[in-house]
């Protein structure tokens, strides 16, 4: 009962408040662009992938195929990795 | 198998929502799931020859086409935070990916934005605001300490309870047997698992946000921001059957209500 009232207003409104919202905000903005950039140029990497696999052999083609898979999980993982806080000590 | 993980980790004994309503408890892991692990490992391991090869090339495939300009994606951005068709097509399984790098990706992700979430509302959210772990007055999640298994689960704090798991699960992020760094380490068998009761767990950090912490993430102006995230959590959760509707508590209206908005937008 009563939580926002004017001791809120005073905490909302302190530099140290502020700054955390602040970089939420920028650390979601950033985080989505990123997301929807990495997904629609995955999916366009697939569409055209496929299409140059297409002309090839059935045996030429799985194999490059999962060539072509295994550079895009090695990709995830760096992207995973990285640097954290942790490799800043 | 790490240490660090048997010592931390047994899906079979996971605690514990309290609950006045029911008694809840982690199910175990289904004799279907089981196989599709095997399945996944055999995956795993045809891929990694191609895999290795690439070390160096790795950073080679984004950008080989630019798709848009960066202005036109943050614009995208700014517009779908908050919408979920960019984000149920976001959550799929690209096709060809390894289920279980996909789900490590998702888990920092979600880590990180619960840090930051989290993080905005320290200020209101104190042991005297909160001096337990509840989402409404009908659920009090309990902490059960990783280290001694034997102790029964306890009450904590909200800050308490939320410091404790995200520092259990910083633990796992930094093992790198459990989330590997290295090319081609694959992951442990009970990866997927694990990550279920990671995602069980931050569910818990959501609800409550939500609960009790809502008019002032509103005041903030994060609430945008809070729904999103929620919303891919949720898209995510459902994609890979990560959680079931009893793990959803108190929100779990919210939530249906949330994936049915998204079954008419697509
Ligand atoms: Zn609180």
């Amino acid at each position: 009962p009563g939580r926002i009232g004017r001791e809120f207003y005073k905490k909302a409104n302190s530099p140290k408040t502020k700054r955390l919202v602040t970089v939420c905000q920028m650390y979601f903005l950033d985080y989505y662009c990123d997301l929807f950039d990495y997904v629609i140029s995955r999916r366009d990497r697939i569409k055209q992938v496929e299409e140059i696999l297409d002309g090839l052999p059935f045996q030429e083609r799985s194999l490059q195929w999962n060539n072509y898979v295994g550079r895009e999980r090695a990709f995830l993982r760096k992207k995973r990795t990285k640097p954290r806080n942790k490799d800043f000590h | 198998m790490s240490s660090f993980l048997q010592s931390h980790f047994n899906s079979s004994a996971i605690p514990t929502i309290r609950s006045t309503r029911t008694f809840r408890r982690n199910p175990d892991l289904s004799p279907t799931k089981f196989q599709q692990d095997q399945q996944q490992d055999q995956q795993q391991q045809q891929q990694q020859a191609y895999y290795q090869q690439e070390l160096h090339s790795a950073s080679s495939i984004p950008g080989q086409r630019q798709v848009s300009s960066h202005k036109e994606i943050r614009q995208y951005a700014e517009q779908t935070l908050g919408s979920g068709s960019a984000l149920a097509q976001a959550v799929k399984l690209p096709k060809g990916e390894d289920v279980n790098e996909w789900l490590a990706v998702h888990v920092v992700n979600f880590y990180n934005q619960l840090n930051m979430l989290y993080g905005t509302v320290t200020e209101f959210c104190s042991p005297s605001t909160c001096p337990r772990m509840i989402a409404t007055q009908e659920y009090e999640y309990l902490w059960q300490d990783p280290m001694n298994r034997r102790k029964p689960p306890v009450s904590m704090s909200a800050p308490g309870y939320v410091e404790a798991l995200m520092t259990w699960i910083q633990g796992f992020l930094d093992d790198d047997s459990v989330f590997p760094t290295k090319m081609g380490v694959p992951f442990p068998r009970q990866f997927p698992a694990l990550v279920r009761t990671i995602m069980k767990r931050l569910f818990r950090v959501y609800a409550h946000m939500y609960c009790h912490h809502f008019d002032e993430i509103n005041e903030l102006g994060l609430q945008t921001h809070l729904n999103t995230s929620l919303k891919h959590f949720v898209l995510f959760c459902r994609e890979f059957q990560l959680l079931s509707p009893k793990d959803y508590g108190p929100m779990d209206e919210l939530v249906s209500r949330m994936l049915d908005d998204d079954g008419k937008s697509k």
